[in-house]
């Protein structure tokens, strides 16, 4: 043992002076790089991975959101089909009723204007006969008094109340 | 050159520096077994390999800072440079450790003996032979380099290995707690179950003194480890720095370039043993053998009931 020391010169006090500075590059090698580095690749993978899943996340959404919108533009799509189908039927529905009102509108006009053309027919017949009557009258009355006799008298005068 | 073993084993070398060899007297050039001394605080001697060993830990504090400084969310330059290396290091520890958890814990240490390592390694092939003094001697004058890495010393790879083992074992101790690592070693729950397990398994009289021997070879192999560590980076260390000053000596400039890249490889790959093997300590100290064994034999158990 005591060549062994001796041959290598062998000295406690370097020996802890070499185990400080192990010590020393130890401590200054994780404080101030193993550390700070480790930490920091840490919160970067952590990040990457949260973005990473956020990005997963959201693909997921907008594969829901577009499912979402496309039910609601084809339900829309079948709503307003049916809106307008049914708009259809019932504007169909009104135009035949209005028609309907139309004609019967119609009717009741043309209806009115026979029984106001057939009163004022009448009403004109009859006047005519009036003014027919008179003129007669006024004629009979010229013709007797320019021919005076009794028996034309009485036999015009029944001509004319069978008139 | 001239290699020459003496008392103190040493390998001189000549014409190392070529500014030297202007001087009247002859200088030696030797590559010793231990770190030469360049100053004395008292009964304090700070040897070149130490001196090496403090530049290497302002090297590390520097860069230590300026990584620091400069983190930001977005990594750029030195701090993406770390972050790649910190990454890749952690996946290659997982190989070893097949556990995160482990992985963790140990990283730190294992990380700071590579670049401690390392850096030492590299430190000592730097083409700096010229900076240094000549120490005159009773006899001759011999020149003595500022510069030696802090692992061609034996001073420098020892504490390192101890560090190891040591905080191997603490770990070990705070993961599967301080009964279970001394039994690692002083097996007296195969001792115990001499008087207890006897009548269930009669074998264990034969067994139960094996396993107290190999619990006591393991305390040996915990020593082995720490001669193993430190004498291999020594070896490994002191040899390249010779292997330099040698084809220097044989030719100047042009021989050792090739050596020098063989060199800067070699410290990559021993800096790389020693942490791995420190990792491989942690992970071994982290296992809890008698839980293995217990899952072994009820195992068995399952198997036999089941046949």
């Amino acid at each position: 043992m005591d060549s062994f020391i001796t041959t290598f010169h062998i000295d406690w006090k370097i020996i802890v002076a070499q185990t400080i500075n192990f010590i020393i590059v130890l401590g200054v090698l994780y404080f101030l790089i193993v550390k700070p580095l480790k930490q920091l690749m840490k919160e970067r993978s952590a990040n990457i991975e949260g973005g990473l899943n956020d990005a997963k996340t959201n693909a997921i959404l907008l594969a829901n959101t577009k499912k979402e919108y496309d039910e609601i533009v084809s339900s829309a799509r079948t709503e307003a089909h049916t809106i307008f189908q049914e708009g259809k039927k019932e504007a169909e529905t009104k135009k035949a009723e209005m028609i309907e009102a139309a004609k019967n509108e119609v009717d009741t006009m043309i209806l009115n204007g026979k029984k106001v053309l057939e009163s004022e027919k009448a009403k004109i017949i009859e006047e005519a006969k009036q003014e027919i009557v008179s003129l007669v009258v006024l004629a009979t009355e010229k013709l007797l008094e320019s021919h005076p006799n009794e028996k034309f008298e009485s036999k015009s005068i029944d001509q004319l109340k069978n008139i | 050159m001239s290699i020459v073993n003496t008392e103190n084993t040493t390998i001189e070398t000549t014409a190392l520096v070529p500014a030297i060899s202007n001087a009247p007297e002859e200088i030696s050039h030797e590559s010793t077994l231990y770190a030469e001394p360049i100053a004395h605080f008292g009964s304090f001697t700070v040897t070149n390999a130490l001196f090496t060993s403090w530049v290497v830990v302002f090297i590390l504090i520097i860069i230590s800072i300026i990584v620091k400084i400069s983190i930001k969310k977005i990594p750029k330059g030195i701090q993406n440079l770390f972050e790649i290396v910190i990454e890749e290091a952690e996946l290659l520890c997982d190989q070893v450790t097949n556990s995160r958890t482990i992985t963790n814990k140990a990283f730190p240490i294992v990380f700071a003996v590579f670049m401690f390592v390392l850096l030492n390694n590299w430190m000592g092939i730097l083409p700096l032979g010229g900076l240094g003094f000549i120490e005159i001697g009773e006899h001759s004058k011999a020149f003595i380099p500022l510069f030696r890495s802090g692992t061609a010393d034996i001073n420098g790879t020892l504490p390192l290995a101890v560090l190891s083992v040591i905080g191997a074992n603490i770990f070990g101790v705070i993961s599967i707690g301080l009964w279970k690592t001394i039994n690692k070693y002083v097996n007296l729950n195969a001792l115990g179950g001499m008087f207890t397990k006897v009548k269930k398994d009669p074998m264990i009289l034969m067994t139960a003194p094996i396993m107290f021997a190999v619990g006591l070879l393991e305390l040996v192999g915990e020593f082995a480890k720490i001669a193993s560590l430190s004498f291999r980076l020594f070896g490994n260390v002191f040899a390249g720095e010779v292997l330099l000053a040698s084809m220097g000596a044989l030719m100047a400039y042009i021989l050792p370039t090739p050596f020098l890249l063989l060199e800067v490889l070699v410290g990559v790959i021993q800096a790389f043993i020693f942490a791995i093997l420190t990792l491989v300590y942690y992970t071994i100290s982290n296992m809890d053998h008698e839980h293995d064994e217990n899952e072994e034999h009820s195992k068995k158990g399952e198997l036999v009931s089941s046949h």
